[in-house]
């Protein structure tokens, strides 16, 4: 009871920080907060595949780009608003987690994620062949489309003037919001058992009457759908996509926030939606101030190397997720609910 | 205490916005003792020797604030590494612009990358001036994009001096074009087949700029049986290419390879017999050609690169940078005491600038409101025993 109200009162904490958070920060950084909020959708969504039916993905960055290339291509080609794109992305992300769910079935563990990553890899060659519909390397760019609801400039929302930055914000967040709870609801009941217990052990599910291959390309499916929403909110907000928008290793980085954040947290619980915020956080702002972290290094240690040479974020932020995973293997999701048990169980005894 | 606190922060924030109102509204990004101006290049990745052409300029610029700056203003050029990929391109033009409010975007590397910043930049009406990268839509389409410009030659003027040069030296020429398939390199082959007249060409190979290997369209284009070979390639293509063609033993007649390609830097790399006689325009001082072993303004380049770009000493690309950094300063130092983006903007596109010490003799550097190609001179040469030979006449290379 005391845990509930302690998940209930954290939730609403985080709604209320997050609805104000553009009032405190300047412009740019609320644009860098929106594509954290697309990594949390991205997480999230992962945590639904890994977390509950135990399926690993190195993949989601394909399925991101899936869904940032069907925003594009409508909105660039035919003349769909941003805002319509969306759904129309988590659809055919969805469909096609769905279907690639069902080969899924017949491979796990490491099998099933040289699988995944195989998606990942051959995705932007597959980008790069259908350049009449893609754009090829070049891209598509979206900036100053008619589509595009901001327009790169400000919208007006509810009798508010927004900055496009800030619109961008809100639209990502608010989306955020809608799908953490939606795959709250979905997940706490009869689905969300069912695939955890396949997770624990297949066959005792299936005895207990739980059909995996259902559940299974199910989870593919809801996972895939998030990831879709991910790229397509990524696309809008950066106003352009090519292969590169969704490289290789951006399936790589999802699953190392999703790892940072703690997989397998519950939904609902504390770990579950402050988890996502720190890996998401944890790729956008290290990747980005990398350079300023190693000078910082630097003034205690003098390391002699150049923090303008490339390669440094990634060394950077393949340190720090050693780091994390030596000091909090169940991510920073699992510290969390550990932490709230632990107080909430203290606090019940003492009513008692 | 905290009543204290709280009159003291009122306090410093109105102090704040009377020293705002008072002085003169200036743009974003200049102050009294500095402007920032800001771009982007491929520090990392495929095309990363072309980030001596920022490099260079930054050289150049801490040059010109050792001798005093701008006007009493210290020129800050700050560049992000985008690794040649439009979509970094956007975002780091954005914390450019929107976190580090330059004053002005210069010098961004790459076409695609030009390309998918200039809406943004227009609509946010900042200058994005000198553009490396030679898209005749820089300098062509300036009435829908008025603060975007180029500098080097356009590209379609390249391609057409090749294909006048091809017409004259081989009429009967059966030529092949390898060509980097955005809108670089088709500017290229459009400026090529339009140098060509009425000729054909016999075979072109595209390739994807993120493309691993271009060895399979050379051999296919050594299969057409063509004898003359256009290279529109950037970085290490352009390197691919020539080595493919050694392992095939494919000599043709004639070998084109376009400017932003033939470094002589990457021309020393592949086996000579691959690169012997390749003709290609040039319009700065090579750096690496002991032609200019005595030039004042190759020494003033050495000087500099020495001080604070060591690397850059022989770099072809710092040299370009260089060049383009110094049209800069005579643009800033034209738009005045208190520079604005508009005067800016003026200066930039009434350039009338003879003697830039980093570009060959005698070009002249000048634009006007309805000519926005800065550098519109050339010459041809011609790579000879681990050297480029220029040849010929200052030529005209517009669209």
């Amino acid at each position: 009871m005391v845990r509930r109200a302690f998940e209930l009162a954290g939730f609403v904490v985080v709604v209320a920080i997050v609805a104000l958070a553009p009032r405190w920060v300047s412009d740019f950084r609320a644009f860098q907060l929106a594509s954290v909020g697309v990594y949390v959708i991205a997480i999230v969504g992962l945590n639904v595949l890994t977390g509950y039916s135990g399926q690993i993905s190195l993949g989601h960055g394909a399925f991101m780009a899936i869904g940032g290339y069907t925003t594009a291509i409508l909105m660039a080609k035919h003349g769909v608003q941003d805002l319509w794109t969306i759904p129309i992305a988590a659809l055919v992300a969805g469909v096609a987690g769905f279907l690639f769910g069902i080969p899924a079935l017949r491979l796990s563990g490491l099998y099933l994620a040289l699988v995944t990553f195989g998606i990942a890899v051959s995705f932007p060659s597959l980008l790069k062949k259908f350049a009449g519909l893609t754009g090829g390397g070049r891209g598509l760019n979206l900036f100053g489309l008619p589509q595009e609801t901001g327009g790169g400039v400000s919208v007006h929302v509810l009798g508010h003037e927004l900055t496009n930055n800030d619109w961008l914000y809100y639209l990502t967040w608010t989306v955020a919001g809608v799908l953490f709870v939606g795959a709250w609801l979905l997940l706490r009941g009869e689905t969300g058992r069912a695939l955890r217990a396949l997770r624990d052990s297949s066959v005792a599910a299936a005895s207990a009457g739980v059909w995996p291959a259902l559940y299974k390309t199910l989870a593919f499916g809801i996972s895939a759908a998030f990831a879709g929403v991910a790229g397509s909110l990524l696309a809008i907000s950066v106003a352009f996509v090519n292969p590169d928008t969704f490289p290789i290793s951006l399936s790589i980085t999802v699953l190392v926030g999703a790892v940072v954040a703690g997989i397998g947290s519950v939904l609902g619980r504390v770990g579950s939606y402050v988890g996502p915020l720190a890996g998401a956080s944890l790729i956008v702002f290290l990747q980005a101030y990398a350079s300023d972290f190693l000078r910082w290094i630097e003034k205690g240690i003098p390391l002699h190397a150049d923090p303008k040479a490339p390669g440094v974020p990634a060394v950077i932020f393949g340190l720090v997720v050693i780091v994390v995973m030596l000091l909090f293997p169940a991510g920073v999701g699992g510290v969390l609910d550990a932490l709230t048990s632990r107080v909430s169980r203290g606090l019940t005894r003492l009513r008692v | 205490m905290r009543k204290l606190s709280l009159a003291c922060a009122l306090v410093a924030a109105l102090a704040a916005a009377a020293v705002a109102l008072g002085s003169t509204r200036a743009d974003p990004g200049v102050d009294a003792t500095s402007i920032l101006i800001g771009g982007t290049a491929p520090l990392s990745g495929e095309a990363s020797a072309g980030a001596g052409v920022a490099r260079g300029a930054e050289a150049y610029f801490k040059w010109v604030n050792a001798h005093g700056g701008v006007n009493g203003r210290k020129i800050d050029y700050r560049y992000l590494d985008d690794g040649y990929d439009p979509s970094r391109t956007v975002q780091a033009t954005r914390q450019l612009v929107q976190q580090d409010k330059v004053f002005a975007i210069f010098n961004t590397l790459g076409t695609a990358n030009n390309l998918a910043i200039r809406s943004f930049l227009n609509q946010s009406k900042i200058p994005q001036l000198f553009s490396a990268s030679g898209a005749t839509t820089l300098g062509r389409d300036f009435g829908q994009y008025p603060y975007t410009m180029g500098y080097i030659p356009s590209y379609a003027a390249e391609g057409k001096l090749y294909g006048q040069y091809i017409v004259k030296t081989r009429p009967k020429a059966k030529i092949a074009v390898l060509y980097q398939d955005d809108d670089y390199g088709n500017d290229l082959l459009a400026g090529l087949k339009k140098g060509l007249g009425g000729r054909q060409v016999a075979a072109k190979a595209g390739y994807d700029p993120t493309a691993t290997d271009v060895a399979s369209q050379v051999a296919q284009l050594k299969a057409s049986g063509a004898d003359t070979f256009a290279i529109f390639a950037f970085g290490k293509f352009s390197l691919q290419a020539f080595f493919a063609m050694n392992k095939l033993g494919w000599r043709p007649k004639i070998t084109i390879v376009n400017a932003v390609a033939s470094a002589s830097g990457l021309m020393a790399l592949p086996p000579a017999k691959s690169t012997e006689g390749a003709v290609s325009i040039v319009f700065t001082k090579d750096p690496a050609n002991p032609a200019w072993a005595k030039d004042k303004g190759l020494k003033l380049f050495q000087t500099v690169m020495k001080r604070y770009y060591a690397d850059g000493v022989k770099s072809g690309y710092a040299a370009a940078g260089a060049s383009s950094a110094y049209t800069m300063v005579d643009a800033l130092k034209k738009a005045g005491k208190n520079p604005t983006r508009a005067s800016l903007l003026t200066a930039a596109t009434n350039l009338n600038e003879r003697g830039n010490p980093f570009l060959l003799p005698g070009i002249v550097v000048k634009t006007t409101p309805r000519d926005r190609f800065p550098v519109s001179q050339l010459k041809l040469q011609r790579w000879h025993k681990g050297h480029w030979n220029i040849f010929g006449k200052l030529l005209v290379a517009k669209p």
